[in-house]
């Protein structure tokens, strides 16, 4: 049995052996990078459907519902899981920084701007909460994955 | 075969002209330098192409006869480093240079710099890149011809003198808000804040000419009031170094965003006869006045009540020439070189400019970028695993890149121009919504999925929905891509499922995949997606 999830959590769909897949929209969409399948038993495949270019794990199903009940929120009151690490998605430069430690910022705020392909490119907070830390400064050259903010 | 072992046989072949030049140097990079080396191959002119170090491998620095590294890939290490470039012409025997556009192209010390080298510049003259680059300057000049300009102030505008704040108030109120204020020394979009209401207008002065100063090293700002909702349309110029001048089209450019094009056509859909006839006129009147010599384009906007202002003039080569090209069947390029060698205006030319006022074709340019329409065109350098281009009837593609190319983070992002032609415009249309679906890009978001949906909208094909407001009111890149994403999901699944699925391979089979395709398939065992996180995303990137 497998199951599909996207990187970003937009959609899963599970198949099992036997199972047509197909869709009209197949024909509008190409099979990029197929990649080996990794120590937690998922693969990555790279499809483009429409121009849109999608990153997809594929897993186990039964595995991938293990890990869903492992990482569900222990009280009814914690919807918001721990510390949000806000990581970089494109190499740049921190052309400015808005906010300190301790600062409390509401969801959409600018946070960060960061300069990249000579146009500036702001980083929002994906919701409410408080920065518990700031990683980057002004001026500072980053790459993908590096850790610019921890919103709490 | 010779007309003497035949008689009565006629040779096809006729004397072709000695090439402008012998050899030239392109000081740019990417589709625009191809482009250009690609018409030099077509006239016999030998090339010399200068790289940066992201670029070493580039196609543009394949196809020359010579190339010269510049330096690292930072545009002021390299494509912008106006010594290199000429002492590179100079010791590659280059005797002339063409400049592309972006870069050093509307650059006047650096045409004087080539000029004074001993070597021809492929543009305008420096007086006249002054002229017309000076967009103050320009408004001046454009209004004393009886051309109306957007209306706004002619003077710059006082920005660190706070008594003159309650002039400058007042003439901005005379305008009327919304207004924009604009760079001097800026263009393309650049350098501009709009501004609603008095209140905001000294801090938008303020903030605008640190980024002028900053950008083009000259803080000068003016006001124009916005003219919204306007159609962005423009005209292509060409003149000779002997006073000839015409117009040769004219583009509507209105799909934009952030002030940058995305789609582009010629000619401009509805426009009546008078008008295009008023319109060529106006801006050749602009290029006589401005002495333009070589290619140019005189940018108008196109208000509701149908009237025209003028914008500014780029005296350049620009991006969407192509459109152009191909409704009028010329080479601008190639034009250029025998403009630029000292040729008048050429018969073809000619031809081109008078046909220009009812054109029998309809031609359009759907712009890709590695930039990413779901996150608001955040860009999206890396590395393009394949890459298809489209061709066939009335299609043209440029482009710079090739399956496996880096597109890298230093420079700007396009990375290709589909273009179209067809006898009329609902052709061209058919023609590009085939072309973009025959498009395959794998390894980068592009902004594919946005050129589609403006060219399957209803009323783009109408021709009624266009302004410079588009984009903002019709796209939602968001919603457009969670659309498609369980398809995705499915096929991905599909294909890695392949195997264990028993009994129904037939529809798996109709998933096209790239594991037939040598050195696709299944990465290595070492692969980088093993890993998560930032390693995972270090190792796509600079591989």
């Amino acid at each position: 049995m497998s199951s599909t999830t996207m990187h970003e959590g937009d959609a899963s769909f599970v198949i099992e052996p036997g199972d047509v897949v197909s869709d009209p929209l197949h024909r509008d969409a190409v099979v990029g990078e197929v990649g080996a399948v990794d120590r937690h038993g998922r693969k990555m495949v790279e499809v483009v459907v429409q121009g849109w270019r999608f990153e997809c794990t594929v897993e186990d199903a039964e595995r991938a519902a293990l890990q869903a009940r492992a990482s569900r929120p222990r009280t009814a009151g914690e919807t918001r899981g721990g510390p949000l690490e806000i990581r970089a998605i494109i190499p740049g430069r921190i052309a400015a920084v808005s906010v300190v430690a301790g600062d409390s910022v509401l969801a959409g705020q600018a946070v960060l701007v960061v300069e990249a392909m000579k146009m500036q490119n702001e980083l929002r907070a994906p919701r409410d909460g408080t920065i518990s830390r700031v990683a980057v400064a002004s001026g500072q050259t980053i790459e993908i994955g590096d850790l610019l903010v921890v919103l709490a | 075969m010779t007309a003497r072992s035949h008689p009565g046989a006629v040779s096809l072949r006729t004397d072709k002209p000695a090439p402008p030049f012998a050899r030239i140097l392109v000081a740019n990079r990417g589709e625009i330098a191809v482009r250009i080396m690609r018409t030099c191959r077509d006239l016999g002119i030998q090339t010399v192409a200068v790289y940066s170090d992201a670029d070493a491998d580039a196609l543009h620095v394949r196809m020359a006869d010579v190339a010269v590294r510049l330096g690292p890939a930072p545009a002021g290490e390299s494509y912008l480093l106006v010594d290199s470039i000429i002492a590179a012409a100079l010791a590659t025997g280059a005797e002339a240079i063409h400049p592309g556009y972006g870069f050093l192209s509307e650059r006047s010390s650096f045409a004087r710099a080539v000029i004074d080298a001993g070597i021809v510049f492929v543009g305008p003259t420096p007086e006249a890149i002054d002229g017309l680059g000076d967009k103050l300057i320009a408004r001046r000049t454009v209004s004393a011809l009886d051309v109306p300009v957007v209306p706004g102030t002619f003077e710059a505008a006082p920005v660190d003198r706070p008594d003159d704040v309650a002039v400058i108030v007042a003439a901005a109120e005379q305008i009327g808000f919304p207004l924009m204020v604009k760079a001097a020394a800026g263009g393309g979009g650049r350098g501009m804040r709009r501004v609603v209401s008095a209140g905001e207008l000294p801090a938008a002065l303020a903030t605008a000419s640190a980024e002028a100063y900053a950008a083009f090293g000259d803080g000068s700002v003016y006001l124009e009031r916005e003219v919204q909702p306007a159609r962005h349309i423009e005209v292509q110029l060409l003149g000779d170094h002997h006073g000839g001048v015409v117009a040769l089209g004219e583009r509507d450019c209105s799909i934009q965003r952030r002030h940058q094009k995305l789609v582009e056509e010629s000619p401009a859909p509805g426009l009546t006869a008078d008008e295009r006839t008023a319109l060529h006129a106006m801006a050749v009147r602009v290029a006589r006045a401005a002495g333009l010599q070589s290619a140019a384009t005189a940018e108008f906007l196109f208000d509701t009540a149908r009237r025209f202002w003028f914008l500014e003039v780029n005296a350049r080569l620009q991006v969407e020439h192509g459109v152009t090209e191909l409704v009028t069947d010329l080479d601008i390029v190639a034009e250029q070189l025998w403009i630029a060698a000292g040729a008048p205006l050429s018969d073809r030319v000619h031809a081109a400019a008078e046909s220009s006022l009812a054109p029998g074709r309809h031609a359009m340019e759907v712009r890709l970028y590695a930039e990413d329409p779901s996150r608001a065109f955040a860009p999206s350098p890396g590395r393009i695993t394949s890459w298809a281009m489209p061709s066939s009837m009335g299609v043209r593609v440029d482009t710079g890149v090739r399956a496996g190319d880096r597109v890298p983070p230093d420079y700007d992002a396009m990375i290709a121009k589909i273009m179209t032609v067809g006898p009329d415009r609902q052709t061209a249309i058919a023609r590009m919504r085939r072309a973009l679906r025959e498009t395959e890009i794998t390894g980068i978001q592009t902004t594919l999925p946005f050129g589609r949906a403006v060219v399957d909208d209803a009323a783009f094909i109408e021709g009624t929905g266009l302004s410079t407001g588009w984009v903002l009111e019709r796209w939602d890149g968001e919603a457009s891509r969670t659309e498609v994403a369980h398809v995705a999901a499915r096929i991905a699944a599909g294909v890695a499922a392949v195997g264990t699925v028993t009994g129904r391979t037939d529809d798996l089979v109709s998933v096209r995949k790239d594991t037939d395709r040598p050195g696709a398939g299944g990465a290595p065992a070492d692969s980088a997606w093993r890993n998560s996180g930032r390693s995972a995303a270090v190792d796509r990137w600079p591989r």
